[in-house]
């Protein structure tokens, strides 16, 4: 498209044809207002708040969808458009439960942060009262609709990015929701509990289901051991959630939990590391079933189970793919059942007094914990699951200084990590941690890419596939797999995963191995982020990522020091006994 | 000026004359002679709908779409269902001219669910002009397909703007779509469409056969053609009358009867309300809207009644969609309520809904949101009664 | 007797496809005939059309003639816009609340009738008037009324 020129507030700019008028405003420098768009979505142009004249123009123009044409005269501050957008505003605000110092949204908010800027003090369409608080439960995701704008991100969201369509408008005028069939709770239709409506909601109609409390009473009972693990993503977003900028924080993030009162700080990356070890053994136990003994019940392609709501996604919409669904728990369920058993030995500590906190990117997680059998310690393995966001609230309501607090280091015998667990965090990330460990313990050497970085699962388009020959000389018992090519694919965001899905249903796919991770970007554009999200947000959690990885003396699994004292004197060996009693679980059909 | 039966006159010109002159034409000059006749779209907004078309045929894209709107919802409106009732020869006719026209040989009618009982009337139409092959196959032996289906309405009067009632067509919520693109371009399934109003179909074979010049002619002034107006209210003889486009809302009154005239509504509720003082305008796209629903309220009746009975509407058939039109008439119908209860009185009080309706006007979405504070503003100022003096400016 | 909603909907489907643009055409046939759309049938179509359950019941809740509540054998929609308000709707409605001992939105409790108001239906020249099922009843006076009500199955 050529450029072409737009006056802008009676300033000449050249902008590509085409592009519309808020992009256009962007890069004039030219503020506008806006809610119901989102950067990740398509556009909606409901809410009206980005209502700018257009010189000739009728009727105003809404900046986000039109498109400008040359010589288009834009005024983004006349009188009409400021009072078309304090009365947008106030509308808005009119039938909004405006309860805001109790809401989990308070001063992260774009609807009150609009408020404030547009200095709406009275509001003349204050004509009948405000809605009541109708919160609605589910285990990992709180609605309360009395403060929704019906904005449709949410609803964008669920479809656009994760094909789920649970959440729809629902009525019709005054009396339109945002709701589900039949108007059931979350918990009764096919949710993930994903919890990217959540991030993408402009107030706090959407938001996690807070565990604060019980963290805190357990945190402040004497006689019970807390043991907080911290997801790999986490660390990328922690300081994000305190109001800093976007970067890395592990030595911080562990410092704080401490100051908290936290008994034990511990890694969930030391159990990412571990499921790459059990899922890893896992695969080439398949692919030998499947190549060597050409056992037709064998499923593959593989597919990884550490994202929640990607398992609660296959279980709803491709229950007959659930066979080709690695058994390993995720690295929190694992983490759980080896805190109450192996650390509570190492600890010397009675299991029953311990209580185990996660921290996560994620709301799926909290529902991920109640599942039924994730109490193969016998007790329940993971007791809270604290978003990001919720971490960043404990730690600002205890008063801690992130930004000066000197970094401290986790605590032993579940604290070790690697870079190949940090990477858990990004989309690509459990595939290339696979890809490091696996290929060296069937080839015996590293695998063969610089610096140990697998580029092509990287990075953030929607699908990456990749193909890694193995060498002609394999190790002894590995031969069965000398000369052939592994193909694999990642995908991220479950739309992208229905796309996969849908052909390996069809059996146009001819992958041994797939990662799915359910929320856009992996675990460090999850749920239980910091808000708001966006591509660009997401890149740079992901170089974050990274340059953790690369900074981290031990790069792979299999070379976590912890690790390998974990298989010396508990597991004793991958896919042994105690793994399947502890690591490993199942799935089941849902409707 | 008095009645000019064109479209409801008794006697029709033979069913296929206009199509078979067509037929002999080049589409281009179909369209070209459309053009020239300047009629623009019946169902209120007033399109010029030569230009539609010449945009559709224009327009890229195979499996054109022909539309037709008899989605009428606007309050007070009833020709279209007396067209349909005794006209939908030429309702057909025309959409296959418009069919032939564009270069499309698939027409739909969206008729609302409030019309059920006008389904065998349509169809027994189709079934005519099928057997005299002026509908279906090879029409009049040309290399020309045209077919008609009927698909029902669901009940929603936004289904009347055409980019919603292409939404509902397509199995989803009669919600209005951002423009552009517009239908023309892509709208059915994505497809170049033409939506046109039941009278406006109709009209074209008259056109057809009469000439552009002729149906110029029939207007008064700038105006083109005639129009069918709907009256209802307080009204000797309420019903469907024909009017040169341009005749004066007091001709019309006149031809139906009208007394003791307080207020007339012109245009649905979403139109203007106007006093017996007004009576000389003219219905005409340059002044009163001429979408065809008139009417009538006599001394006896309050005109808060009036507004409150239409806002209500608005209130209960807004998408919901955009927040100036969900929200905003809400809060008009609360103000109703509060100069009811007194506790509006003056205009000062009403100043910030009259910015309001101002805002819905040029900040909504869509037509319902743009035009529903229409009455708001019309019936407040010019026949409400506030303690702190008379609303009238 | 009715058909299993099921039916209906594999019906439907056979007559009008399993496009998204049939969604209105499946409705309307299971609405008339049921009288209302049951979860059954939402969940039949749903997965005809290749569509979440949530879409279609987003669907359904826009239009007025819908309804996922079970509704009367016959329905009357009484209009209560301007024409039909001026000429009497109101008593009208008051005759058919009193006759049936119901409210408009209601259904009898021998599940023989449900009343609606609705919005204009077009009929302002002969107002007022109301349709039951597919039929415009004009011209209405308490008396004609209760003798339409009568008259009903």
């Amino acid at each position: 498209m050529p450029n072409i020129s737009v006056k802008i507030n009676g300033i000449i700019t050249s902008v590509r044809e085409g592009v519309t008028i808020l992009d256009a405003c962007g890069t004039a420098g030219v503020d506008i207002p806006t809610l119901c768009y989102h950067p990740d979505l398509s556009l909606a142009g409901n809410c009206r708040m980005c209502l700018v004249e257009v010189e000739g123009w009728r009727t105003l123009a809404i900046a986000c969808v039109t498109p400008v044409t040359p010589n288009m005269a834009v005024l983004t501050h006349s009188k009409k458009v400021r009072h078309a957008r304090r009365t947008v505003l106030k509308l808005l605000l009119a039938s909004h439960n405006a309860n805001c110092s109790e809401c989990e949204r308070n001063k992260n908010c774009e609807l009150q942060e609009l408020a404030e800027k547009h200095n709406i003090t009275n509001n003349e369409y204050q004509t009948s009262p405000k809605p009541e608080s109708i919160e609605e439960v589910s285990p990992g995701i709180m609605r309360d609709n009395s403060r929704c704008i019906l904005c449709t991100r949410c609803v964008r969201t669920c479809e656009e990015l994760q094909s789920v369509a649970v959440i729809k408008p629902v009525g019709r005028s005054s009396s339109v929701t945002i709701s589900t069939f039949m108007d059931r709770s979350l918990n009764d239709v096919p949710c993930t509990q994903c919890g990217q409506c959540v991030i993408r909601c402009p107030t706090g109609a959407l938001f996690e289901t807070s565990e604060i409390r019980p963290v805190w009473e357990a945190i402040e009972n004497p006689d019970k051991f807390v043991v907080f693990q911290t997801a790999p993503a986490v660390r990328v977003g922690l300081a994000e959630a305190l109001g800093l900028p976007i970067d890395r924080s592990t030595g911080q993030m562990v410092a704080a939990i401490r100051g908290l009162g936290v008994d034990r700080v511990l890694d969930t990356d030391f159990t990412a590391d571990l499921t790459i070890i059990e899922e890893g053994h896992e695969l080439i136990s398949r692919l030998k079933g499947a190549l060597v003994d050409n056992d037709e019940s064998v499923a593959l392609p593989m597919m990884t189970s550490c994202s929640p709501g990607w398992i609660k996604f296959i279980e709803h919409k491709y229950p007959e793919l659930l066979p080709n669904v690695s058994t390993c728990k995720s690295p929190q369920q694992m983490f759980g059942a080896l805190a109450k058993t192996y650390l509570a030995g190492k600890e010397v500590i009675d299991p029953a007094s311990i209580v185990s906190v996660s921290v996560m990117p994620c709301t799926a997680k909290k529902f991920e914990k109640e599942r039924p059998e994730m109490r193969d310690s016998g007790y329940k393995d993971v007791d809270y699951v604290l978003t990001t966001r919720e971490l960043a609230r404990m730690i600002d309501e205890a008063g801690i200084d992130f930004e000066k607090i000197e970094e401290e280091k986790f605590d032993r015998w579940m604290g070790d990590s690697t870079g190949a667990g940090v990477i858990f965090g990004a989309t690509g990330g459990v595939m290339e941690a696979a890809l490091r460990t696996a290929y060296e313990i069937v080839s015996g050497h590293e695998i063969p890419f610089d610096g140990l970085n697998v580029e092509p699962v990287r990075g953030m388009e929607g699908i990456k596939e990749a193909a890694i020959t193995m060498p002609e000389k394999m190790a002894t018992g590995f031969e069965f797999l000398a000369g052939v090519t592994l193909k694999v694919a990642v995908a991220h965001g479950l739309a992208n995963a229905k796309i996969l899905m849908d052909k390996v249903r069809a059996g146009e796919a001819d992958y041994h191995f797939i990662e799915i991770m359910a929320c856009p970007g992996g675990c460090l554009g999850g749920g239980g982020q910091p808000i708001p999200t966006s591509p660009e947000i997401r890149q740079k959690r992901t170089e974050s990522i990274y340059a953790e990885d690369a900074a981290l003396h031990f790069r792979k699994s299999h070379a976590n020091p912890e690790i390998q004292l974990l298989y010396a004197e508990f597991l004793k060996e991958p896919l042994g006994q105690k793994s399947h009693e502890l690591l490993h679980t199942h799935y089941i059909k849902r409707d | 000026m008095s009645e000019k039966k064109i479209l409801i006159a008794a006697e029709q010109p033979i069913a296929g004359s206009a199509l078979k002159k067509s037929l002999g034409m080049t589409s281009a000059d179909v369209v070209f002679e459309v053009r020239e006749s300047e009629i623009r779209g019946r169902g209120g907004a007033g399109f010029p709908t030569g230009i539609k078309w010449n945009l559709a045929g224009a327009a890229s894209g195979s499996n054109k779409m022909v539309i037709c709107n008899a989605d009428e919802g606007e309050p007070g409106t009833f020709k279209d269902r007396y067209l349909i009732e005794n006209y939908s020869l030429k309702l057909l006719e025309g959409m296959t001219i418009a069919g032939y026209a564009i270069g499309s040989s698939h027409g739909i009618i969206y008729l609302r669910a409030e019309y059920p009982y006008l389904i065998p009337v349509i169809e027994k139409a189709r079934e005519d002009l099928i057997r005299e092959n002026l509908l279906g196959e090879n029409i009049l032996g040309k290399d020309f397909n045209f077919d008609i289906e009927i698909r029902p309405g669901a009940g929603a009067y936004v289904c009347g703007e055409e980019t919603s009632l292409i939404e509902s067509l397509e199995g989803k919520r009669g919600v209005p779509r951002n423009k552009p693109p517009y239908p023309v371009n892509s709208g059915y399934l994505f497809r170049p469409t033409v939506v046109n109003n039941v009278e406006t179909f109709a009209a074209v074979p008259h056109i057809i056969l009469n000439g552009a010049e002729w149906f110029q002619d029939l207007g008064i002034g700038d105006c083109t053609g005639t129009k069918l107006f709907s009256i209802s209210g307080d009204i000797e003889n309420p019903g469907v009358y024909e009017m040169p486009m341009g005749s004066s809302i007091g001709e019309l009154l006149e031809a139906a009867g009208a007394q003791d005239v307080q207020a007339v509504q012109v245009g649905g509720a979403s139109g203007a309300t106007i006093t017996a003082d007004e009576l000389d305008r003219s219905l005409s796209f340059s002044d009163l809207p001429p979408g065809g629903s008139v009417i009538v309220f006599n001394s006896s009746r309050d005109m808060i009644d009036v507004l409150e009975n239409f806002i209500e509407f608005f209130v209960h058939e807004s998408c919901g969609q955009c927040t100036t039109c969900r929200e905003g008439n809400v809060r008009l119908q609360d103000a109703v309520r509060l100069i009811r209860n007194g506790e509006i009185s003056s205009m000062e009080e009403l100043e910030p809904f009259f910015q309001l309706a101002e805002v819905m006007k040029i900040g909504s979405k869509c037509g319902l949101g743009q035009t529903s504070p229409n009455c708001f503003i019309d019936i407040v100022t010019k026949f409400i009664d506030l303690p702190a003096g008379k609303g009238g400016v | 007797m009715n058909r299993n909603p099921r039916e209906i909907v594999s019906d439907a489907v056979a007559r009008f496809g399993s496009g998204r643009e049939a969604v209105i055409q499946i409705l309307t046939e299971i609405n008339r005939e049921l009288s209302y759309i049951p979860e059954e049938a939402i969940v039949a179509v749903a997965g005809a059309i290749g569509v979440s359950n949530a879409e279609i019941y987003s669907v359904i809740s826009f239009y007025s003639f819908f309804s996922t509540e079970p509704r009367g054998r016959n329905i009357i929609r009484l209009c209560t816009t301007i024409s039909c308000q001026m000429n009497g709707s109101g008593e009208i409605l008051k005759t058919i609340e009193a006759e049936l001992g119901i409210k408009a939105g209601d259904t009898t409790p021998d599940g023989r009738i449900t009343l609606e108001t609705t919005s204009c239906i077009g009929l302002c020249d002969q107002a007022p008037a109301m349709m039951v099922n597919d039929t415009p009843h004009t011209r209405l006076t308490p008396d004609e009324t209760r003798r339409i009500i009568a008259g009903l199955e």
